[in-house]
């Protein structure tokens, strides 16, 4: 079994030793595990024994070729990811290495840095392929195991309230203080909401899984149900020192939907905006059409999302983490309801992050055209 | 000096609410949000006696520390710490993560559930060090 914090492992496969040797030596200064082989056969033999998370190949060897190398690394574990070592740099001899599955080349004489370089690139990119492997397996085990999911969503601020009140219960007055008092009750609240949200949220979703949330299809003015949310949030967006504007046209932006669930949707989306807000920050709601389509798109000038947990933005109960940061409350369901309305209104949605500068999420839904024949001409 | 323990558990309600018990009963507490800065805090501190979360960013992280600790070459002169590992969900650790069963660091009156019954919780701790009937402090 791998283990999992360890330092990752590069096996280097060169002929020539003052290769191995300085390939070896930059490695390990990285903080890497490195493994050197003088030849195919026995590169081969330490990659299958290792099962290192890169490696680095010279085309040009004597006995079994870089290029052979690089397909039978990959009848190991398709995961290894490959760079290869090219002493004629001719971009003939990379494509076709790139071809059989190389990730990147190396032209020879390379520097230190370029090596250094090329390395963190190429293991930033199995890192990533494996988190998202892992988030594939954990999403298949969660739906295995939904049940017990959702009720560990649901116990961890119950036992959060009540271990905050034992404790307060048990402790000496003495050791205790009106002020931690005070904190805890309010953390109480905090989490106490955080689980009604959670109910709410889990029935809402219920209700659009049914069909049951859609009562009606009628025609609806997205130029009125945005600036009556935009409403409700304004004192909140102040408190916080966030501006809340909307862009919208003059005339009506009319789409085929059930107010219910729009209203649902674009609170979901607002309320994100402003959650994962700065101080300073803004909130931008703009609707506009195009190509038959209404598009909205709500930008915040918040702490943007990892593009590493994009992929699972959608998916019921996914939450980005970010260690050591204050907890937000959220039940990870927003986003996934909101991609369900979206989907049963016969639309999409997107969204474009900057870590740091911001997310923006895009809808885009049908518009509502008058019936056939209702026109007349 | 006091004895150390080490919380590792990602709510920072349920870390405030333990800290400030032990910390009342004349422990020193330390905190770690994730199984990754539990460990580095392993290395850093050398802790009496662990507290572990299973589940915590990923669904069975906390398995990943015991098997670091267990496994890892880095970790070996930690390896006789006590560990309790606590859950909110009373697990059956062989069926549903097949990586527990190796973990033999893990023995039955050292899974905890959540919310920890006190009287229980801190018996179990004293005796994990060693501490018999007197107080920790």
């Amino acid at each position: 079994m791998s283990e999992p914090f360890a330092p990752e492992t590069v096996v280097v496969i060169d002929d020539d030793y003052a290769m191995r040797l300085s390939c070896g030596k930059i490695l390990t200064k990285m903080g890497l595990r490195a493994e050197t082989f003088e030849d195919g056969a026995r590169g081969l033999e330490g990659v299958s024994a290792s099962k290192p998370d890169m490696v680095i190949v010279d085309l040009k060897m004597p006995g079994i070729s870089g290029m052979e190398v690089i397909s039978r690394v990959h009848e190991i574990d398709p995961k290894i990811v490959i760079v290869v070592i090219t002493g004629y740099a001719t971009i003939d001899t990379a494509v076709q290495a790139m071809k059989c599955g190389a990730y990147d080349f190396l032209p020879k004489p390379f520097s230190p840095d370029e090596l250094r370089l090329i390395v963190n690139r190429a293991l930033e990119r199995r890192r990533l392929t494996l988190e998202s492997q892992r988030h594939e397996i954990e999403r298949t085990m969660l739906k295995r195991r939904f049940v017990t999911f959702v009720s560990h969503q649901l116990r961890t601020p119950l036992v959060a309230i009540h271990q905050y009140l034992d404790v307060m219960k048990r402790l000496d007055p003495a050791a205790d203080t009106p002020a931690r008092r005070q904190e805890w009750i309010d953390r109480c609240l905090t989490r106490i909401e955080e689980l009604q949200n959670l109910i709410a949220d889990w029935l809402t979703l219920a209700q659009v899984e049914g069909g049951g949330l859609f009562r009606e299809r009628v025609k609806v003015d997205l130029n009125q149900v945005i600036p009556d949310i935009l409403k409700t949030y304004q004192q909140t967006a102040e408190a916080d020192q966030i501006a809340l504007e909307a862009r919208l046209p003059d005339q009506p932006l009319l789409v085929w939907g059930d107010r219910g669930c729009l209203n649902v949707l674009f609170d979901n989306l607002i309320t994100n905006a402003l959650k994962y807000n700065k101080p300073g920050g803004s909130v931008t709601v703009t609707g506009t059409e195009s190509q038959g389509e209404a598009v909205v798109a709500v930008a915040d000038t918040g702490i943007g999302i990892p593009e590493k947990y994009r992929p699972f933005l959608f998916d019921e109960f996914f939450r980005v983490k970010s260690e050591g940061a204050k907890q937000t409350a959220g039940t990870g369901l927003g986003l996934h309801i909101s991609k369900r309305i979206v989907s049963e209104m016969g639309g999409s949605i997107q969204v474009e992050s900057e870590v740091g500068a911001g997310s923006t999420f895009q809808v885009r839904m049908p518009l509502w055209r008058e019936p056939d024949g209702a026109k007349g001409s | 000096m006091p004895p150390k323990v080490l919380l590792i558990d990602d709510d920072a309600d349920f870390r405030a609410a333990v800290k400030s018990l032990l910390t009342s009963q004349g422990y020193e507490v330390l905190e770690a949000c994730s199984g990754r800065e539990g460990l580095r805090m392993v290395v850093e501190h050398n802790p009496d006696v662990i507290l572990l979360d299973i589940m915590m960013e990923s669904t069975v992280e906390g398995y990943g520390v015991t098997h670091s600790l267990k496994y890892g070459e880095e970790y070996a002169e930690f390896r006789h710490i006590p560990i309790f590992m606590i859950s909110s969900i009373e697990e059956s650790p062989d069926e549903r993560f097949p990586m527990a069963a190796e973990v033999d660091l893990i023995r039955p009156e050292r899974y905890l559930t959540k919310p920890l019954d006190i009287p229980v919780f801190l018996r179990l701790l004293e005796k994990a060090l060693g501490l018999g009937a007197t107080k920790a402090q």
